[in-house]
């Protein structure tokens, strides 16, 4: 197996006529990493994959693999692997005639193909449908063809768009978990498409969150979840409530619109009274005793016991609605609808402020 | 009930499209061809229907029918020179112009596409004024250019409705597992068109094989075709094997499209 090749996109910028649908877009992937390309639809992603997959030429830029760029090779010279959404199996082809396809194309001998063919469905537990031709398979057994279709030739880099798209919740789930373990095992550099945040949460080493074509935070999950950069990752990755204020106390704290006054880790670059937007997630709001300055007085509009968790829905001063997560008790809900409530943040750094304009911008 | 009443105006206006279109099917087209079979039988010498008494002899005629067998000949060799060319360039076409989404592809779509529209009988007078006009003597080889004008169109249009069904991300697959151009074409895209290719070679042999305003024009003395021969006994001396030779014809038909269901799935490629 192919071990490890990075991948560095610079400054990748794709127009379609007057649509920007890429734009300066600058990542690098290090040898044997998973990383998701995270966004809504049309911001971009597919036309990024493409780039990469040289089916389309960028109008600026330059894609390199292992620091030496490859702009100039067509696709069947780049040894970059692509599965697709619909998978895009050969209907003419039995799975075992799917899989070798690659390896005649690159002329490899009839005994070594057997082989090959042999060893990679036994990768993605396949062998004993080798004979079965694609329109006899489900979904995921398709995309386990797909997967070692586009593993047996040995690629560089894996690209995959919208691989789990067509599949329903628990085989995706079973599909994400494969995935991972072919792609540790063979210890290929691998990109993948969604705009499931869920799934990029859970199955990438690194998260790149486009959005209208450009990189908005390329990082961990871990840190694109808890330090979103912008006001859009934070509410396009999980859920996010937004507060209205203006930073005051000499820029320590947010006057917010519905009277509270939060400590809130302000940057230096919002001059105090200038207007922001507070996010804090769900999880990290709490219910506590009695008024303070710095809790949100509210009254409870909808109580949704989910399982373990229980959402409550509750009403500001300001008549803004916002989501509390709490752990759910044994018995009957603590809270009903009417009740007066106050609500506080669990720690100073659970809340991150961004300028406003970013809000009238679209941003959220 | 307004409802009510609308499903039964429906369910009426398709009884009566599908009863008179099957109705009309069958009187002009299935009776005519059953009483040109069942006189072609006939033992008597004119063609009456229905016949006094039954024989083979017109078929037996037909053997000894030297210029017809001729004709026959003719337009055989016609129809598949014409078929073999108008597959390739048909092919050839609809792969440069069945993708392309640029205003050229478009005007060449039409372009190749007017000889359709094009009334036979004009197009077949103005070649064979353009013919003379280059100073070409008529043969057969003109004969199948003229052919193959009119043939092109079929196998375009069959062709280019396949690979509009032809699925870019599994050429983009091939071309991604390292596959070259023309390998990806000779493993993925033939195979996927290839029955959209022989569904348009079918209907154009069979428009070749009984073209009648072209053939009118650009055929000379030597290389008389079959259905203009059979025309001009039947306007001389109302000649039974004119009977003889049609059912020959529908027979051979009927079995190459059944052969061609069989193999391809010919139908599906019709609509
Ligand atoms: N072939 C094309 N021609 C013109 N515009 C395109 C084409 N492909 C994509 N676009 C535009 O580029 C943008 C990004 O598209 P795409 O990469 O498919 O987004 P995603 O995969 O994230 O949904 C969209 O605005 C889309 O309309
Ligand atoms: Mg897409």
């Amino acid at each position: 197996m192919s071990r490890g090749h990075t991948l560095t996109l610079d400054g990748v910028t794709h127009r379609f006529g007057p649509v920007v649908a890429v734009r300066d877009v600058t990542l690098e992937i290090k040898a044997g990493e998973l990383v998701c390309l995270l966004g809504p639809s049309g911001c971009g992603k597919t036309t990024l994959l493409r780039v990469i997959g040289g089916f389309l030429r960028q109008s600026a830029g330059c894609v390199l693999i292992d620091g030496a760029p490859v702009d100039p090779l067509p696709p069947n010279h780049r040894r970059v692997g692509i599965v697709f959404q619909n998978y895009a199996l050969f209907p003419h082809m039995t799975v075992a005639e799917n899989v070798a396809y690659g390896l005649e194309a690159r002329g490899m001998p009839r005994g070594r193909i057997r082989e090959q063919v042999a060893a990679m469905l036994g990768l993605v537990r396949m062998e004993a449908f080798a004979e079965r031709y694609p329109r006899e398979l489900s979904g995921g057994q398709q995309q386990r063809v797909a997967l070692a279709r586009a593993l047996a030739v040995e690629p560089q880099i894996l690209l995959l768009d919208e691989p789990f798209g067509a599949l329903d919740k628990n085989l995706r789930i079973d599909m994400q978990i494969e995935v991972k373990r072919l792609q540790r095992e063979a210890g290929i550099t691998s990109i993948l498409v969604t705009h499931d945040q869920e799934e990029a949460l859970s199955i990438a080493d690194r998260i790149a969150v486009l959005h209208r074509g450009a990189v908005a935070q390329f990082a961990s999950p871990t840190e694109v979840y808890d330090r979103p950069a912008t006001l859009f990752v934070n509410t396009f990755v999980g859920a996010a409530n937004l507060l209205r204020g203006r930073v005051a106390d000499g820029g320590a704290a947010v006057a917010l619109d519905c009277g509270a006054v939060l400590p809130c880790p302000v940057g230096p670059e919002l001059a105090p009274g200038a207007g922001v937007v507070v996010t804090v997630r769900p999880e990290r709001l709490g219910f506590a005793a009695g008024p303070a300055r710095d809790r949100l007085a509210a009254t409870v509009r909808a109580v949704l016991p989910l399982g373990s968790l229980t959402i409550h829905e509750v009403e500001l001063g300001d008549g803004s609605a916002i989501k509390v997560m709490a752990v759910r008790q044994a018995g009957e809900p603590a809270l009903r609808p009417g009740d007066r409530v106050h609500c506080e943040v669990v720690s100073p750094d659970a809340c991150a402020v961004f300028p406003e304009e970013d809000r009238e911008r679209g941003d959220a | 009930m307004p409802e009510r009443a609308r499903l039964d105006f429906d369910a009426w206006s398709f009884r009566l499209v599908m009863g008179g279109l099957t109705a009309v099917t069958v009187f002009f087209l299935l009776f005519p061809t059953v009483i040109v079979i069942l006189t072609s039988f006939t033992a008597s010498e004119s063609l009456k229907f229905p016949p006094d008494g039954y024989s083979l002899r017109w078929y037996a005629a037909l053997l000894g029918a030297d210029q017809m067998r001729r004709a026959a000949w003719n337009s055989l060799e016609v129809a598949v020179m014409a078929t073999a060319a108008s597959v390739a360039l048909g092919t050839a076409g609809a792969l440069a112009i069945g993708r392309s989404r640029a205003w050229w592809a478009h005007a060449l779509d039409s372009l190749f596409m007017s000889p359709l529209l094009l009334p036979g009988l004009a197009f077949g007078f103005a070649a064979l004024m353009y013919v003379s006009l280059l100073g070409v003597e008529l043969s057969l080889a003109t004969l199948t250019v003229g052919h193959i004008v009119v043939c092109v169109p079929f196998v375009l249009r069959t062709t280019i409705a396949s690979l509009a069904q032809l699925d870019p991300a599994l050429l983009d697959s091939s071309a991604s597992l390292g596959a070259s151009p023309l390998f990806t074409f000779r493993r993925v895209t033939l195979p996927m068109i290839g029955r959209g290719i022989g569904a348009g070679a079918f209907i154009a042999f069979m428009a070749s094989f009984d073209n009648i305003p072209v053939s009118l024009f650009l055929s000379d003395a030597r290389t008389e075709v079959l259905p203009i021969h059979l025309w001009q006994i039947i306007d001389t001396h109302l000649d039974v094997r004119a009977a003889s030779v049609s059912a020959v014809l529908i027979v051979l038909t009927l079995l190459l499209m059944l052969v061609a269901e069989r193999l391809a799935g010919l139908s599906r490629h019709l609509r």
